[in-house]
């Protein structure tokens, strides 16, 4: 990742609401090629808003979301998906009435097949493999967040969005899933990670930026970040 | 990273190559504030032509104060109660399809704890 390389990823006053209640007052944030940045805040300062907006899901009422240079404001979810933004939601978005193969087979929309998809995931998640005719409600939280990422990943994205991919899983299970995260941001993708639990992501992210109130109130290095996350969990 | 120049390089291409409707911002909001507008300002023009004919009796002024009140009032107020109903309605479609997903989901858990309360679950 280099300093000067145009953003891949750019928020401009980006302004969200649902319904008449504003969530987003302004929002400013870019990514690099190649970059990882974390947000960061406490629950309800607009990080999952922010994500929805950026991957289609919510079209703002204000501002624009660039992708490399160009505005997509307002674009489908579906197109920026096809194009290689890849989300990967909070609550996981798996099909729990499915098995492992099955959710894996909706990756497929991407054009690759699904052996190859299958033959990547249970490669990077040999856990999946031994899963894979299972019905994935049955299987634990870290388990389905690991088929949440490999369903994103099969897609060979440009851009990641993660959005608080530690909800509800041990301590051991997040600290093997950001260990992979890690891998992939070494691969070169850029990602925008979204975080309550600030500490693991801080360890491999390039940049971080803390959200609070709708707004981005800080961007710095992880290690400046860092230093503020207990004054801006408690308030002080 | 080498292979990741690559394929930015390709999302850069698919991104300008995307065909965008126009629009930008969400319009949805301001589309049912101006219904809303447009009904108002119908029904009030409606009324004030009929309050125009009832008040003249000369038949070419009846008429004139129908063309400008009256009817271009009525239309105001069927452009404004579509784009209320238009507008609204999705809205509202929108939460129930999200209620039935939340529903169907809550179903689920529901079935898969019974299985693991009969001993069945594997997680």
């Amino acid at each position: 990742m280099s300093d000067t390389a145009a953003p891949l990823l750019e928020l401009e006053g980006v302004r969200a609401a649902y319904g008449t209640i504003e969530v987003l007052h302004g929002v400013d944030l870019a990514v690099a090629p190649g970059e990882v940045v974390a947000l960061l805040g406490p629950n309800g300062g607009g990080k999952t808003t922010t994500i929805k907006v950026i991957c289609g899901l919510l079209r703002p009422t204000a501002g624009k979301v660039l992708l490399a240079g160009r505005d997509v404001t307002g674009a489908r979810a579906e197109q920026l998906a096809r194009a290689g933004l890849i989300t990967i939601p909070e609550g996981k978005g798996v099909f729990p009435n499915l098995t492992v193969r099955e959710n894996l087979q909706m990756a497929t929309y991407s054009g690759r097949p699904l052996h190859e998809i299958e033959a990547m995931t249970y490669e990077r998640f040999p856990r999946l493999g031994e899963r894979r005719r299972q019905l994935v409600g049955t299987m634990s939280g870290g388990e389905q967040q690991m088929l949440a990422m490999a369903r994103g990943l099969a897609s060979d994205p440009a851009v990641l969005l993660l959005d608080e991919l530690s909800m509800g899983l041990a301590p051991l299970v997040v600290e093997e899933l950001y260990g992979i995260v890690g891998q992939i941001a070494r691969s070169g993708v850029s990602i925008l990670v979204v975080e309550q639990f600030a500490r693991t992501v801080l360890g491999f992210a390039d940049r971080a930026a803390i959200m609070l109130g709708g707004r981005v109130r800080r961007v710095g290095a992880p290690s400046e970040i860092e230093a503020e996350l207990s004054a801006v969990y408690l308030g002080g | 990273m080498e292979d990741n120049a690559e394929r930015v390089e390709a999302f850069q291409q698919e991104i300008q190559s995307m065909k965008l409707k126009a629009g930008g911002a969400e319009g949805e909001s301001r589309l049912l504030v101006l219904g809303i507008l447009m009904g108002v300002a119908g029904l009030v023009l409606a009324v004030v032509g009929g309050i125009q004919v009832a008040a003249d009796a000369n038949q070419y002024n009846q008429r004139a104060a129908m063309a400008t009140g009256t009817f271009l009032g009525i239309a105001l107020l069927i452009g404004g109660a579509a784009l209320f109903v238009r507008y609204s309605l999705a809205r509202y479609l929108r939460f129930w399809l999200v209620r039935l997903v939340h529903e169907s989901r809550a179903n689920t858990d529901r079935i898969v704890e019974a299985i693991e309360r009969q001993g069945g679950g594997q997680g």
